[in-house]
């Protein structure tokens, strides 16, 4: 939702950042290739072989997050995410976190604004814990893990997002 | 349209309508019904929120006013989470007005006069009837029109090529673990304790970082590797659930002790809920 606005400079500070992480990988390779070729060479068919093995479930992350962007506006995140601190505001706002979508520090802003406004610490807390389920993700996770796994792991931290969200409650005595 | 408003809605108990704009807000150069209205939405100092159906009006501040970069978002925010479903300003920025009208906020422009002038426009309809041509936010299948899709598709395209690169890097060090690090020497960095292993991956996610993607395609090599799933799992949740990377931004914005505390609980948490994944994976896969 934010992006194309006055978020120019920042997104081109991370390209920077991400051209120079891979930029630096690729340089190692160099290095090493011309150390050591046949361990450079193992190490790139390691590469391609979990290369190959993400193009699947890497095909469907991009049609769910197509799906979501098309589906899902994120601005109006704001309108689920709950002030609420009973059950409720919790659950809304655990299903704020999982359809929200970016780095977690773009969100800082509205959790603070949120905050200010009279939201308590536990649906903030709930909010940033959810962002570890990410549906549009789940086809690599399932690929390396399978069902069972996702199924189990996502039930769990869903409900342990509740658990930290009652804690936070209790802490700060909202 | 399945929009998070219509879900709101069903949540709260009621089924979603085609709302008759209810609540309009209107840029303000102050706080009263009489203050002019302001030229532009985004600085205008003030929003005043009318409701049509009570009369009852507020003022607030716009957080946009302050022109800081990504203020025009902050107005956005504060617009969609009062429940505005109209705006009525002398002049919308394109972007902003884009913004708005695809979170179901109608954007009506060129009034001026006092703010009770352009409400009493506005419920005659006047300006309604000027723009209905533009404003089909509320369109239920605007999802399907090809500007949505393309804008759909573009954004998908960002997110993704933001990612590929760092997935690249990792998959690529992943080779190189894969080629220089023997199975066993990793496997011999966890000791089989389901407790200690927990915790040395719950440590591990802590102090990396980044889009959880990544922590998959290593938790999932590591798996591969020898190492313990109580290690891999709680690898995976501390990766976003524990940020000490992050930890001065969320700091900066959220409270020292909020961002202590928050961090603190969310690593006790990653244990029990790593142990109870794989305990109950076990009894269930036998």
């Amino acid at each position: 939702m934010t992006r194309g606005i006055g978020q120019e400079t920042k997104g081109r500070r991370s390209l920077k950042r991400i051209g120079l992480s891979l930029g630096s990988v690729v340089v190692f390779y160099g290095a090493m290739y011309t150390l050591a070729p046949d361990t450079a060479l193992t190490a790139l068919k390691a590469s391609a072989k979990i290369s190959l093995a993400l193009c699947l479930p890497l095909s469907l992350v991009f049609s769910v997050m197509f799906l979501l962007n098309l589906f899902v506006r994120p601005a109006q995140i704001a309108g689920v995410f709950s002030r609420n601190t009973g059950m409720k505001g919790m659950l809304l706002s655990a299903a704020a976190g999982i359809i929200s979508m970016g780095p977690i520090f773009a969100w800082y802003p509205l959790m603070k604004k949120m905050r200010e406004e009279g939201a308590g610490e536990g649906p903030i807390a709930v909010f940033l814990y959810n962002r570890a389920v990410k549906p549009f993700l789940l086809p690599v996770m399932i690929a390396y893990f399978g069902w069972t796994y996702v199924a189990l792991v996502t039930i769990l931290t869903i409900l342990g997002s509740i658990v930290l969200g009652y804690s936070m409650n209790a802490v700060s005595g909202d | 349209m399945f929009t998070i408003r219509a879900c709101y809605s069903f949540l709260n108990g009621f089924p979603f309508v085609q709302e008759n704009y209810m609540k309009v807000a209107i840029s303000a150069e102050d706080t009263t019904l009489g203050a002019p209205v302001s030229r532009r939405f985004g600085v205008s100092p003030y929003l005043i929120i009318v409701d049509l159906d009570t009369g009852e009006w507020e003022a607030v501040r716009n957080p946009g006013s302050s022109g800081k970069r990504g203020a025009g978002v902050e107005a956005i925010v504060l617009v969609i989470s009062k429940g505005v479903n109209a705006v009525v300003t002398g002049y919308c920025s394109p972007p902003i007005r884009k913004h708005l009208e695809s979170n179901g906020v109608d954007v009506f422009t060129g009034l001026s006069g006092t703010v009770e002038d352009a409400v009493g426009i506005y419920r005659k309809g006047e300006i309604q009837k000027k723009q209905e041509f533009e404003s089909n936010a509320l369109d239920r299948w605007s999802f399907l029109r090809a500007g949505t899709i393309t804008n759909a598709f573009k954004s998908s395209g960002n997110q993704f090529a933001t990612m590929l690169p760092i997935l690249f890097s990792v998959v690529l060090l992943m080779g190189l673990v894969n080629a220089l690090v023997p199975g066993e020497l990793l496997a011999s960095l966890f000791s089989g304790s389901a407790l200690f292993d927990t915790l040395w991956g719950a440590c591990l996610g802590s102090i990396l970082a980044g889009n959880p993607v990544n922590s998959y395609v290593i938790g999932g090599e590591l798996l591969k590797q020898g190492v313990s799933l109580f290690a891999v799992t709680a690898l995976i949740i501390t990766w976003v659930t524990v940020g000490l990377v992050q930890l001065p931004a969320e700091m900066a914005a959220l409270g020292r002790r909020f961002a202590l505390v928050r961090n603190a609980v969310c690593f006790i948490l990653a244990v029990p809920i790593a142990l109870m994944t794989v305990v109950i994976l076990n009894v269930v896969t036998g």
